[in-house]
């Protein structure tokens, strides 16, 4: 769908290009307003977007943020229902290629001229970039990044397997898994038995065997790289992971472990890089654990992408339009992606953000280093489990048949790739 | 008119707008399942093509399967330990009122605290087999939670548990309301309590026990918080059903047609059961006028 540019916000855009910080004061006429609706109102989430409607308002804005508790799936109800009755909030939550697919059935907001302002397009993955412009155009900004196979290693369960080096193979990871086994570890891996869960185990194993292969198979849904032997040994590196997992844990969340994690019961985890904000938060400390890139059989980092994003829709107020413009430039600046990182762990959207500073921890500055690192190799990519890959419904019906697989033993590594083959095909 | 005012106010107003609702929203559904709706609602006409792509999918598929399962399963032993502890209840115990009440209160709980709590409970590294290992019993296995052939029994007892209680309460008013001189006139001749209850109160029971049947059943069909809670479908998709496979469509993939489609096919279900009971109940008045 074509987006229309109405003359007004040209001049806006461009009136906040030459004036940033005193660009609320010289509009003027309107006062900067933003109806914002996400799903973060507890936590770190919550505490996080509190304090960017702080910055909004000591910029002279209005912040009217609704968040709507529980799943994304309610969140996108909501917006759902606000767009259909001709009402869409001024910008809201919503991230991956969903940002195309809902951006087909409303009128969004060209920031092409706010984000050139900025010179953000050359500090952004170019994988990310592009599910912000769907069309070309940047409707959506990026506001923080986990990568969503990060290895986190418990301090107790590596001296019950008297080992000290981090994995960096599939190989290494394997062998570590085997010695905590004999060195009394019950279950090498800790895990939650959520879908995503599941599916976090099968990007990283396919991920780290060959980022090529994710890319053609999982991003590009490629018929042939579908049926590559890479996915088979994918499904069968993720047999080997959920036989060290706990069975118990039926659909429990991944945080229900973390005690015995930290314990040393369990040894080692593959989760989003939003876990260290967990641990620290139940009181856990930094000597507790480690934290290191998943596994990659080239040796180079790969980084699985996961971003939070605001899709901004149109208005016709012009205190509306103010606001997406300042919200747009907020979004943008180092120190509140800084600040807002800060608070929930995550790693900011620029690459250009200097981490060496108080107030980071060693797991986020290795995270932002491996992203740099997997940029530079083309491995960074897009995680499926959290819906960055593909479409919601694809990713569904993928996630489907690793969940199946990853709790019943008696599917046989090739007979899951082939199902999986499978679901694409009846999912497009 | 003015004396029937609140007559109309109170039952007929609510009562219409309860059926246009119903009815209009119905119509919608059935509607948007011939459509190629996505992510919102848009017009146009796909044929069946909604409800071939929901039949041959897998998880339909689990979800019908487990339906005609549980649905049995449920229904059949809820009714079962209804009618069991109707009959106890009925021996003029003491403290009638007190068990009563205690067999009827999960019927007060919500179906989400129910899946919540029976998942804590069955989970065997945190609930009953936990607890019989720690007794020493460390062999003892009960596992059905994360097994995913046994997994859909899981449900089946946390339904029971909480609506039995509910067969209880319909039983034992039937019990009660059996005439006095048949139970009487069947004593002189001699029936012992065995006999008594298998050839005289019994048979007076089965219109109760189709309706318990009747209400059970719909509830089965339209399973959803409970199974939500407890095993989210898992593992895996082992435990799926349709409600759970209409939501996921609708919301959570976004394909409002084939979710419409699924939930069409639901009503269906529903339907081949209530029509048929609808069918009986009209024969039955019939006859009672006749007679």
């Amino acid at each position: 769908m074509p987006i229309t540019t109405t003359r007004r916000r040209l001049l806006a855009g461009s009136a906040a290009a030459l004036a940033l910080p005193a660009f609320a004061r010289a509009q003027g006429a309107a006062k900067p307003r933003l109806t914002a609706i996400s799903q973060w109102s507890a936590g770190s989430d919550g505490a996080a977007i509190t304090a960017l409607g702080k910055k909004f308002e000591e910029k002279g804005g209005v912040w009217q943020h609704s968040p709507v508790p529980g799943f994304t799936t309610e969140m996108m109800n909501k917006l759902r229902a606000q767009i259909i009755a001709g009402d869409p909030p001024a910008c809201s939550q919503l991230k991956g290629p969903e940002i195309a697919a809902w951006s087909k059935i409303a009128p969004t907001v060209d920031l092409d001229a706010v984000v050139a302002a900025a010179g953000y397009e050359k500090v952004v993955a170019p994988d990310l970039a592009k599910l912000h412009k769907p069309a070309g155009k940047w409707i959506a900004l990026p506001l923080q990044i986990y990568s969503t196979n990060m290895l986190f290693l418990s301090k107790r369960a590596m001296d019950k397997a008297k080992a000290d080096n981090i994995p960096v193979t599939w190989a290494e990871f394997n062998d570590l898994a085997e010695k905590m086994k004999a060195g009394g570890v019950a279950y090498p891996v800790a895990n939650g038995g959520t879908r995503p869960d599941d599916g976090q185990k099968f990007e990283a194993a396919l991920a780290g065997i060959s980022p090529a292969v994710y890319r053609t198979a999982i991003m590009n849904l490629d018929e042939k790289a579908l049926k590559a032997p890479e996915i088979k040994a994918a499904f069968a590196q993720v047999r080997k992971i959920a036989d060290w997992m706990d069975p118990n844990v039926g659909a429990q969340h991944f945080s229900t472990n973390l005690k015995r994690f930290v314990d040393g019961d369990m040894g080692m985890m593959i989760m989003g890089g939003w876990a260290q904000g967990v641990l620290r938060n139940a009181g856990f400390k930094f000597e507790d654990f480690m934290i290191a890139p998943g596994p990659s059989d080239n040796g180079k980092p790969v980084f699985l992408l996961n971003a939070d994003a605001f899709i901004f829709w149109q208005r016709k107020e012009a205190d509306l339009q103010a606001g997406q413009t300042l919200m747009a430039q907020l979004v943008m600046d180092p120190a509140i992606q800084t600040m807002y990182s800060q608070i929930t762990g995550s790693i900011p959207v620029r690459t250009d953000v200097d981490l060496s500073g108080e107030g980071w921890s060693d797991g986020q500055r290795r995270t932002a280093a491996a992203l740099k690192d997997a940029i530079a190799s083309n491995q960074a990519v897009l995680s499926l489990a959290h819906n960055m890959a593909q479409e919601n419904g694809m990713t569904a019906a993928m996630i489907d048949v690793i969940t199946e697989y990853v709790k019943n033993k008696t599917i046989k590594p090739e007979q899951a790739a082939t199902r999986l083959a499978e679901a694409v095909e009846s999912a497009r | 008119m003015i004396r029937r005012l609140p007559e109309i106010l109170t039952i007929w107003v609510p009562l219409l707008l309860s059926a246009a609702h119903l009815i209009t929203f119905t119509l919608w559904t059935i509607w948007i399942s011939f459509t190629p709706s996505t992510l919102v609602p848009v017009t146009g006409w796909v044929g069946l093509r909604n409800y071939s792509a929901v039949a041959a999918s897998r998880n339909w598929q689990i979800a019908f399967d487990n339906l005609l399962l549980f649905g049995s399963a449920f229904v059949l032993l809820s009714l079962a330990t209804g009618l069991i502890l109707a009959i106890l209840l009925d021996q003029r115990i003491r403290c009638e009122n007190l068990l009563r009440s205690i067999f009827l209160y999960p019927l007060a709980v919500s179906f989400v605290v129910t899946g919540t709590v029976w998942s804590w409970l069955l989970n065997p590294g945190l609930g009953i087999q936990k607890l019989v290992h720690d007794l020493g019993w460390t062999s003892f296995r009960f596992d059905w939670l994360i097994d995913r052939d046994m997994a859909i029994w899981t449900i089946v007892i946390a339904a029971i548990w909480q609506s039995s209680g509910f067969a209880m309460a319909l039983f034992l008013a039937g019990l009660r309301s059996v005439d006095a001189d048949l139970i009487k006139a069947a004593q002189i001749d001699g029936a012992g309590p065995v006999r008594m209850y298998r050839r005289v109160i019994l048979p007076t029971l089965w219109p109760i026990t189709i309706t318990v049947i009747v209400i059970q059943l719909q509830f089965a069909i339209s399973t959803f918080d409970l199974v939500r809670a407890l095993t989210n479908g898992g593992p895996g998709i082992a435990t799926q059903l349709p409600a759970l496979v209409v939501y996921d469509l609708m919301f959570q993939r976004s394909l409002l047609g084939r979710g419409a489609a699924a939930a069409v096919l639901m009503l269906l279900i529903l339907l081949a059961v209530l029509l048929p009971y609808a069918a009986w109940r009209y024969v039955q008045r019939r006859r009672a006028i006749h007679a």
